[in-house]
C-alpha cells in the first residue's frame, strides 16, 4: 500500500502536512496508470508533462497535489473532448478550459488523465467507445458501468482515488454501482458544467465518483466552489417503492439493499415509509424525450448522413431514430416532466430520501450486456434507466453506495433527495458506511488488493 | 417487429420526408431500439397530461412552485 492507495482527503492532508510528496504521488500515479490500464483500459490520454505543470502551479486548495481523473467529456486547455465517439454529429469539439476543469484547477487538483466514457455518453455499460471498451475492475470481462466508464474503473482499479465523471440519465450512478464505489449525481445546476458540447442540458451534471462519501464530499465541493459541510443524519424519513424498482430486481440485489436499508434505518433512527409516485410509468419515456430535445437540432439530414462508419452501427441508428421522433411526443415528455417534478415536490414533504436499487442487477458480461430479472430477460440499458432516470428528469440529486456483492460483483443502493440536500445524501451514505463498520466501501477487487 | 407494421410505415415515410439515409443494419437497430422504447412511449401519448400545468422557465435546481 502506498500514499496512491488512500483516500482523497488522506492524500490531500498528507500533501499538507508534508508528509507526502505531490510530485512522487502523481509519478506514482502515472507508473499505476502504465501499470494496470492496459487490461482496465480505464484512462485513454495521459499527458505527464500537463499533469507536472498543473502541479506546479496548483494553489494552496483543499486538493493541493491530488491527482484525479476527468471523463472524455470536457476540454482541457491541452485537449479537447471526444466524447468516446469518433464524432459528434453536428459538434466540432476544441481544447478549452471546461468548468470541471476550471474548478478542479482553482482546487488544487492535478489531472492525471483522461477517463474513457460510452460512446456518446448514450448507454449504462459502457461497453462501446471509440477507444474500446473499459473493463470492471472486479471482472475484466464485465461492464464497468457507463456512461462514465472510465472515471469508475480507474477509481476501483486503484489508479486514483477521485475522478470526475458526468450523469445524463444515471451516468455516474450506475458505473458506481457497477464497481462498487459511491457516487453523487448533483442537483441540477449545481457543479461546475460550462464548455460541455450539449451547452442547453437540462439533464446533465457533473459529479464526484470516489471510494466513499467523505471523498464523494470533498471533491463535490470542488466542483460545487462551495462547502458541504457535514451534518447529523437522525431521524430520516425513507420512501421506499417496491414496484418496480425494488420487486424487479434480482434476488441477490434486493437482499444485500433491503439489508442495507435496514442498517441505514436503524443507524439514523429513522423510519421506513412506503410511497408511490403517480404516473410513474411516465418518468422513463419523458426522460428519453427530454434529453433526447437538447441534442436534436444538430440531428439534421445532412450531419446524419456524415455520420463515419467508425461510430458503432447501434449509434448511428438510435441517432437516426431521434432524428424523426414525432415533436408532439417530445412536448408530451416536457409536460410529464412538470408532472413528475411536481409529484416528487409533494413527496419530499412526507419524506427525506428515496431509496431502491442503483441498478437492479450486477454488471454484465461485456459480450453480452443483458440482464435477467424476475420480469424476464432486458437489456442492461433498459434495466438500468428505469432505476435511474427520474433524477435527471426532475433535477434532484442522488448518489450509489456500495452495500454488498452478489456473485463477487458489486450491488449498490441508491439514494435520492429534495432538490439541494446533495449533503444529506453525503451525510446518509456516511451513516450506512458507519452502520456496516465500513465493510462495503473498503471491499478491494482481488486485482487491485 | 415486421416489416410493413405501423411504425416501419412511419419510419420509411419520414427518413424519407427528411432526407435521412438509412442501410438496412441502421433500420434494423431503430427496429429494435423502439420496441425497447415503444410501450413508455404509446403510454405517454395516451397519458391525459391536458391538466397539467407547464412550468414557466423552469430552475430545475429547484423544486416546482406550488
Amino acid at each position: 500500500m502506498t500514499a496512491l492507495d488512500l483516500p482523497l482527503r488522506e492524500q490531500a492532508a498528507g500533501i499538507a502536512s508534508g508528509e507526502i510528496d505531490a510530485g512522487e504521488l502523481l509519478d506514482d500515479c502515472l507508473a499505476r496508470i502504465e501499470e494496470r490500464n492496459g487490461d482496465l483500459n480505464a484512462i485513454v490520454a495521459t499527458f505527464p508533462e500537463e499533469s507536472r505543470k498543473m502541479l506546479d502551479e496548483a494553489p494552496d486548495g483543499p486538493l493541493h497535489g491530488v491527482p484525479v481523473i476527468i471523463k472524455d467529456e470536457w476540454a482541457l486547455p491541452w485537449r479537447a473532448e471526444t466524447v468516446g465517439a469518433a464524432a459528434v454529429p453536428g459538434v466540432t469539439t476544441h481544447p478549452g478550459e471546461s468548468g470541471p476543469y476550471r474548478a478542479l484547477r482553482d482546487a488544487g487538483a492535478v489531472i492525471a488523465g483522461v477517463g474513457n466514457m460510452h460512446e456518446l455518453g448514450s448507454g449504462s455499460t459502457g461497453n462501446m467507445s471509440v477507444y474500446g471498451a473499459a473493463h470492471n475492475p472486479w471482472a475484466l470481462d464485465r461492464c464497468p458501468g457507463g456512461s462514465s466508464s472510465g472515471p469508475a474503473a480507474a477509481v476501483a482499479g486503484g489508479l486514483v482515488s477521485g475522478a470526475i465523471g458526468a450523469d445524463g440519465l444515471g451516468s455516474i450512478r450506475y458505473p458506481a454501482a457497477y464497481c462498487g464505489l459511491t457516487g453523487l449525481k448533483p442537483t441540477f445546476g449545481r457543479s461546475a458544467m460550462e464548455g460541455h458540447h450539449i451547452a442547453n442540458t437540462e439533464t446533465i451534471v457533473s459529479g464526484p465518483l470516489c471510494r466513499d462519501a467523505a471523498d464523494c464530499r470533498l471533491l463535490a465541493a470542488a466542483m460545487f466552489r462551495e462547502e458541504l459541510s457535514p451534518g447529523e443524519a437522525l431521524g430520516l424519513r425513507i420512501g421506499v417503492i417496491r414496484a418496480p424498482y425494488w420487486n424487479d430486481s434480482t434476488p441477490g440485489v434486493r437482499e444485500a439493499c433491503d439489508s442495507a436499508l435496514e442498517s441505514l434505518r436503524a443507524e439514523v433512527d429513522g423510519e421506513v415509509i412506503e410511497v408511490e409516485i403517480p404516473e410513474q410509468d411516465l418518468i422513463l419515456p419523458a426522460a428519453v424525450l427530454v434529453a433526447q430535445a437538447e441534442e436534436v437540432a444538430h440531428l439534421t439530414a445532412e450531419n446524419l448522413n456524415a455520420l463515419p462508419e467508425e461510430l458503432s452501427v447501434l449509434n448511428r441508428g438510435v441517432l437516426k431514430l431521434r432524428g424523426v421522433l414525432p415533436g408532439s411526443l417530445t412536448a408530451r415528455g416536457f409536460r410529464a416532466r412538470a408532472q413528475a417534478r411536481l409529484n416528487l415536490s409533494r413527496l419530499f414533504d412526507q419524506i427525506d430520501l428515496l431509496a431502491w436499487p442503483s441498478v437492479p442487477a450486477v454488471a454484465p458480461p461485456l459480450a453480452d450486456p443483458t440482464i435477467e430479472l424476475p420480469s424476464g430477460m432486458t437489456s442492461a440499458d433498459a434495466g438500468n434507466a428505469r432505476q435511474g432516470v427520474i433524477a435527471n428528469l426532475t433535477g434532484v440529486p442522488g448518489i450509489n453506495a456500495p452495500v454488498g456483492l452478489d456473485g463477487g460483483l458489486p450491488v449498490g443502493l441508491q439514494l435520492l433527495a429534495g432538490w439541494g440536500r446533495d449533503a444529506l445524501l453525503l451525510d446518509a451514505a456516511e451513516a450506512l458506511e458507519r452502520a456496516t463498520d465500513r465493510e462495503f466501501v473498503e471491499l478491494r477487487p482481488a486485482a487491485v488488493a | 417487429m415486421e416489416a410493413g407494421s405501423p411504425f416501419h410505415r412511419y419510419l420509411d415515410s419520414a427518413l424519407e420526408s427528411f432526407g435521412i439515409e438509412a442501410d438496412e443494419t441502421e433500420r434494423a437497430v431503430m427496429a429494435g431500439v423502439w420496441s425497447i422504447w415503444e410501450p413508455g412511449m404509446t403510454l405517454l401519448r395516451d397519458a391525459d397530461l391536458d391538466r397539467v400545468e407547464q412550468e414557466m422557465n423552469p430552475d430545475l435546481g429547484r423544486p416546482p412552485a406550488r
